[in-house]
């Protein structure tokens, strides 16, 4: 709530509370100042939490009733999963109902036939992981924060994560989606079909629109073969230039399944927090890369790689796991990252651009970059392969909050404008929500984004579905 | 001073060990084979004696079916100066083990023998022990330090109670356990230029090694599935289950 609203329209709010408890007597809500802080946020902290109060539905049934109470009583909500957002798509900090997905977890049914798992909105992605494996499966969407995301915010934000290059986003395993709209209606979309060639695909219109068309509130997703034993490398690069020269290198020859970089700074951090060291001398960038290796003739074709590579100059240095511990000790170099980077509030750039432009925007960036940000440590990582790098801004200790995020958004400002030019987006995976949202109209053209006004009037007339996230 | 380094292939630890359907034994065909990891810490102890100028050459020696040369190559990549491979199809039981390894020490002569206290396909844990009886050395198992100077070891030993620091001439048996070191990543260019490294050929058949191979495997079987559990309404079903099955 702001700051000017009366007490009139508190009590009225405590009054619509009240009566959602008395419509739904099983439905479990928080109103405790501890809940309501951590259920208001997610991974960002740049915002004070403040909803008015959080749900916990165990049912469909129970989330169609919060949305009819939310259309009739004209409160917002905002869905909640495992809140592990970078953007603010989870923030409620103006009194908004928190709908928390965490009591809806279960996986409700395997179909061997179709190859698909249905589960709750609220069950994390590594609980998928393992669910799938049961089945001898896999479900190959995968990102450092398996453990506790959920997959309906993996489905909210479209989330890629690090085998994009081989199994895609989010969004091309999703067989179908239950959706809760705004006036409390359950959608079947989809219904698992694999090919459905009727009109519009809302399905495909609610993955990746955080939260402001519905509640998803089940998915069935599609399950695919494991792959083939794997082996992974670890390339010390001399130059930026040779970052994509060593990709074009690995694709020719290689079958991989991730293409990361970071840079030396990045490994600063995480051997800071623990990680085994991998090469004697330093260099300033570092590839991860992840391919198939189930006989001699493709591990044998990895080393003609990486000789061809260090003639060229393209490598100063290689490792290669010769297990999957090893495997697993690589790495955790590339995604340690983000976790070893927390202490410092870093103000992160999750952006993309066509791999093809990849080479003239790094670039164009890193000067930016360095002219912009003398003074800060930045710290470059990311999906390279496909086009996606993230670029974290450690915040100096003796820096303000609000200075330090000023100065960041400034220079937001001019990578959004270097973005548009190179037809990228300034969000590739973590969606817009509250931090991106100056920057959408570097991204999208004024006609694309009041078509999506439309929609999302369409969908949401009253503006309850997780307000002021996206576009306001 | 030489040092001679057990370094076993066994399925990967990361690998979910499956049970062949007609209980002869576990899937290792299509399965990911790595180095046992305790052998790894082995050889990473032996590069380091090497590296401080305490130990002149190292050696790894493994016995296994004649696929395994890649298994020795990364050893070689790794860092060791030679490789041995003693041929054979069977799995070897630990008395031959150390039977084998006493043919090899009587044939490189080396101060110390490093291996893993055990290996994890069949944990059993016996080779170092009876290989420093067969030898009539010294034996220091699940060191955790190892300090070499002059003719004696100083080794630290994790026991059921804490730790043991004992000294043993050498030469002697040494066999490590997890906390001895972290074994470093193998380098792209040593895995090229372990390709040139002299790699020894020997049939088991051919050593004049009794076999100790005395224990037969009748049948595999995997551990019993655990089973699926039940939801209970409330606390006092709760009770009256846990009650039901003795446990209160």
């Amino acid at each position: 709530m702001t700051g000017n609203a009366s007490s009139a329209e508190a009590s009225a709010t405590v009054g619509a509370l009240d009566e959602l408890r008395r419509a739904q007597p099983n439905l479990r809500l928080l109103t405790a100042a501890a809940d309501l802080e951590h259920y208001g946020r997610d991974w960002t902290r740049r915002w004070t939490p403040a909803p008015l109060a959080i749900a916990l539905p165990a049912t469909i049934a129970e989330v169609q009733a919060i949305a009819r109470w939310a259309n009739v009583q004209g409160i917002a909500i905002v869905p909640s999963g495992g809140r592990t957002g970078l953007s603010g798509g989870a923030v409620a900090a103006s009194g908004e109902l928190v709908v928390s997905f965490e009591r809806m977890n279960r996986v409700l049914d395997f179909n061997p036939v179709d190859r698909t798992l249905t589960v709750q909105p609220g069950i994390a992605l590594e609980a998928v992981h393992k669910a799938a494996a049961e089945y001898g499966l896999i479900y190959p969407v995968d990102f450092a924060a398996r453990g506790s995301c959920s997959i309906g915010g993996n489905i909210s934000t479209n989330a890629g994560g690090i085998r994009v290059i081989r199994y895609g986003n989010t969004r091309e395993w999703i067989a179908g989606l239950k959706l809760v709209t705004a006036n409390g209606d359950l959608l079947e979309l989809n219904r698992g079909l694999i090919k459905n060639s009727s009109g519009y695909d809302l399905r495909q219109l609610v993955i990746g629109a955080e939260g402001t068309l519905g509640l998803v509130v089940e998915a069935t997703l599609r399950l695919t073969d494991p792959p083939p034993a794997s082996q992974v490398m670890l390339f010390a690069v001399p130059e930026m230039s040779a970052l994509m020269r060593v990709f074009a290198a690995c694709r020719k020859r290689l079958n991989l399944s991730a293409f990361e970089f970071f840079t030396d700074r990045a490994l600063h951090h995480v051997l800071a927090h623990g990680a085994q060291k991998p090469f004697d001398e330093i260099s300033p960038y570092y590839v991860v890369t992840e391919f198939d290796a189930a006989d001699e003739a493709q591990q044998q074709a990895a080393l003609e790689v990486f000789e061809q590579c260090l003639n060229d100059g393209f490598v100063n240095d290689g490792v290669l796991s010769q297990s999957d511990a090893q495997a697993a000790a690589l790495w955790r170099l590339r995604e340690g990252i983000t976790e070893s980077l927390a202490p410092y509030k870093p103000y992160k750039n999750d952006i993309s651009v066509r791999i093809s432009a990849v080479p003239d925007f790094l670039d164009e960036m890193s000067s930016l970059l360095t002219r912009e940000y003398p003074q800060f440590d930045v710290v470059w990582f990311g999906h390279i392969g496909d086009g996606n790098l993230h670029i974290n801004v450690l915040k100096p200790a003796e820096l303000a909050d609000a200075d330090f995020v000023a100065q960041c958004e400034r220079v937001t400002k001019l990578l959004s404008e270097v973005l548009a030019r190179h037809g990228g987006s300034i969000s590739a995976e973590h969606g817009i929500g509250l931090v991106k949202k100056p920057y959408l109209a570097g991204t999208r053209s004024p006609a694309e984004i009041e078509l999506m006004r439309g929609v999302r009037r369409v969908f949401d007339p009253h503006g309850l579905m997780n307000p002021g996230k996206l576009f306001d | 001073m030489k040092i001679l380094v057990g370094y076993k292939r066994v399925v990967d630890y990361n690998v979910r060990i499956q049970v062949k359907p007609d209980g002869s034994g576990v899937v290792t065909e299509g399965v990911k084979l790595s180095a046992n990891p305790f052998d790894d810490i082995a050889l990473e102890e032996a590069l380091r004696l090497r590296e401080k100028g305490i130990a002149s050459e190292v050696v790894v020696a493994t016995i296994a079916p004649a696929d395994a040369q890649a298994h020795l190559r990364n050893g070689l990549a790794m860092g060791a100066n030679r490789a041995i491979h003693v041929v054979t199809g069977d799995a070897v039981q630990p008395l031959t083990a150390a039977r084998v390894f006493l043919k090899l020490i009587e044939k490189e002569q080396p101060q110390i023998v490093i291996l893993g206290k055990q290996a994890i396909d069949d944990d059993c844990n016996q080779t170092g022990q009876m290989l420093a009886a067969l030898w009539d050395r010294p034996q220091a198992t699940f060191a955790s330090k190892v300090e070499v100077s002059g003719n004696a070891a100083k080794v630290t030993r994790e026991v059921d109670a804490g730790l043991e620091t004992i000294e043993v001439d050498l030469p002697a048996v040494i066999t490590t356990d997890l906390r001895l070191n972290e074994p470093r990543f193998i380098k792209l260019p040593d895995i090229m230029k372990a390709k040139s490294k002299p790699l020894e050929t020997l049939q088991l058949a051919d050593l004049g090694v009794a076999s100790g191979d005395t224990l037969k495997t009748t049948n595999y079987a995997p551990p019993a599935k655990r089973s699926k559990g039940v939801m209970v309404k409330d606390a006092a079903e709760l009770v009256a289950a846990l009650k039901t099955k003795g446990l209160l």
